[in-house]
């Protein structure tokens, strides 16, 4: 069936589970194309529920509609938090086909850039209709200050939303999570290494208490 | 005593504002204006409205009372009936008003100057005719002209009223005035005498200045249009004028405001070009390349769910769910 049929289908549910405290919370992921958001994803998926979200990539845009891994119990200090995780497309502001023809034919980046700039529609709206929280993941090897990460989490802070920082890739030897940490002192960063599984005890602890 | 109210007698130099809230002695609400130097001013008007003159001598010879006619004339003109004839009538009608306005007799210079002035104005214009009429006769004429002029609180309201309004006003004022406020024999100057006309010009004129002062508590002298000089008048009535205008030819005169505009449109329609490309959530710079709009695409309550290869888009809204989206 089709994601979206699977998001009204969880919607509903959501809707008939409004007046009880039980709803897991919906907890986006966020960020830049190529941060590690679909790595993350599949990190936490895997961890808890042994399924995978998607398809990751070092080519951007590789995932280009919104993932969701529902009911992912995560267990800290014997209290049990139930989220429902979205991977969603990385945001931008630019989407150019020629970024990709090196790894494929040109309808083929072309493709993949048409669907990419939908995705981005379709993050933006999400994070708008669709989430209770926000894990905004950086590459931590890459300057923090953008346009797209100053204006997404402005937007989330406008929106009350409970956010998390999550600087990623710190395995790599030009990561820097001061340099993130300073970029946005108002929120709580937590360093880790999706792919390599780098302390991520520490991201559990944090997604439990901030959205727990 | 260019001004003198026609219930008590009370004179007011010319350019003075009192009479603008009514006689301070009777409170009367009447006064009738003359003009100091009358062919000055019925040069001017002459040299202003040449077209119309003719026309005005026409009437001259014809009409005895020119308020009458005037009054005619002013109707037909509102009717749009614009004959040459009419058209001089016309401006007559507004000349005696401003007679009336400043003081029945007195000099025709300042009228005349101030339609001379004026020329933008359709009053103006028509007065021309009236003056050429006026400048055979003389001064001797002007006292007949009262009768034509307006009361001052016509004046006022002319500019808000548009040149109907004065048109109905002229008639009530010849018809009625020459009975009431006259000082006389408007008719009979009028009719025997071209001179009448160049009296109500200059009484215009007179007034014109009068009613410039006036003004110029209000309105800064440089938001006046060119002419305004010759007559406060004319700043009344100009604003009155200006639909009258539009068939005469004095526009040129007078800078309107309205011209200034024009420059601008380009500059809105960039804007509007800008402001179009900031709302737009998505901006496809060529196929695979596109450019995002975060917040619109954050604001809206529809969102793009499928971008098609021919540049159209499908969006869906809340509450519309497909089942063939795509994994």
């Amino acid at each position: 069936m089709g994601l979206l049929t699977g998001l009204k289908d969880s919607i509903s549910r959501v809707t008939d589970r409004l007046f009880t405290d039980e709803q897991p919370k919906r907890i986006g992921i966020y960020g830049p194309p190529n941060a590690g958001k679909t790595t993350l994803a599949n990190r936490i998926a895997r961890d808890w529920t042994g399924d995978a979200v998607g398809t990751e990539s070092h080519v951007p845009h590789e995932t280009r509609r919104a993932r969701r891994k529902e009911d992912v119990e995560i267990e800290r200090d014997g209290r049990s938090v139930s989220i429902d995780i979205v991977d969603t497309p990385g945001v931008t502001t630019k989407v150019d086909y020629e970024e990709f023809t090196d790894e494929m034919e040109e309808d083929d980046a072309i493709r993949r850039s048409r669907e990419a700039t939908e995705g981005v529609a379709e993050a933006m709206h999400w994070l708008r209709e669709d989430v209770d929280g926000v894990i905004y993941v950086l590459d931590s090897a890459e300057d923090p200050i953008t346009q797209v990460n100053t204006m997404l989490i402005g937007i989330i802070e406008s929106r009350d939303l409970p956010v998390l920082i999550f600087a990623n890739k710190i395995d790599l030897d030009e990561a820097s999570v001061k340099r993130i940490e300073d970029a946005f002192p108002q929120h709580k960063t937590v360093p880790l290494s999706a792919k390599e599984g780098q302390n991520m005890d520490e991201v559990y602890d944090n997604i439990a208490e901030y959205f727990g | 005593m260019p001004h003198q109210c026609t219930n008590c007698g009370h004179t007011f130099p010319d350019g003075s504002k009192e009479m603008l809230s009514g006689c301070p002695d009777c409170g009367g609400n009447k006064f009738q204006f003359t003009p100091n130097s009358d062919r000055s001013a019925e040069d001017g008007a002459d040299g202003d409205a040449d077209p119309e003159t003719p026309a005005a001598d026409s009437t001259e010879a014809e009409a005895d009372g020119v308020a009458s006619r005037a009054a005619e004339t002013v109707r037909g003109w509102v009717s749009s009936e614009p004959t040459d004839e009419s058209a001089p009538d016309a401006p007559e009608p507004p000349a005696a008003d401003r007679s009336t306005a400043s003081a029945g007799t007195a000099d025709p210079q300042p009228t005349g100057d101030s339609r001379g002035s004026d020329p933008t104005r359709n009053e103006r214009s028509t007065s021309p005719g009236d003056r050429g009429r006026a400048s055979d006769d003389g001064d001797d004429s002007f006292t007949e002209w009262p009768d034509s002029a307006r009361r001052p609180e016509d004046r006022s309201s002319p500019s808000a009223e548009s040149t109907a309004s004065d048109a109905t006003d002229d008639r009530t004022g010849s018809e009625l005035n020459s009975s009431d406020h006259r000082t006389d024999p408007i008719a009979d100057a009028s009719s025997e005498r071209s001179e009448p006309d160049h009296e109500t010009a200059a009484v215009a004129d007179s007034e014109d200045s009068a009613q410039a002062s006036a003004r110029s508590e209000v309105v800064p002298a440089d938001d006046l249009p060119t002419g305004s000089d010759v007559a406060g008048e004319g700043d009344s009535i100009t604003e009155v004028d200006p639909i009258d205008d539009g068939g005469s030819e004095e526009t040129p005169d007078h800078g309107r405001v309205v011209s200034e505009p024009s420059g601008e449109q380009p500059s809105i329609e960039e804007l509007r070009a800008e402001l179009n490309e900031q709302f737009e959530s998505i901006k496809i710079l060529r196929p695979g390349q596109y450019e995002l709009n975060l917040m619109e695409l954050y604001n809206r309550d529809e969102y793009i769910i499928s971008l098609q290869e021919d540049g159209r888009y499908v969006i869906d809204v809340p509450e519309s769910w497909h089942d063939d989206a795509d994994e």
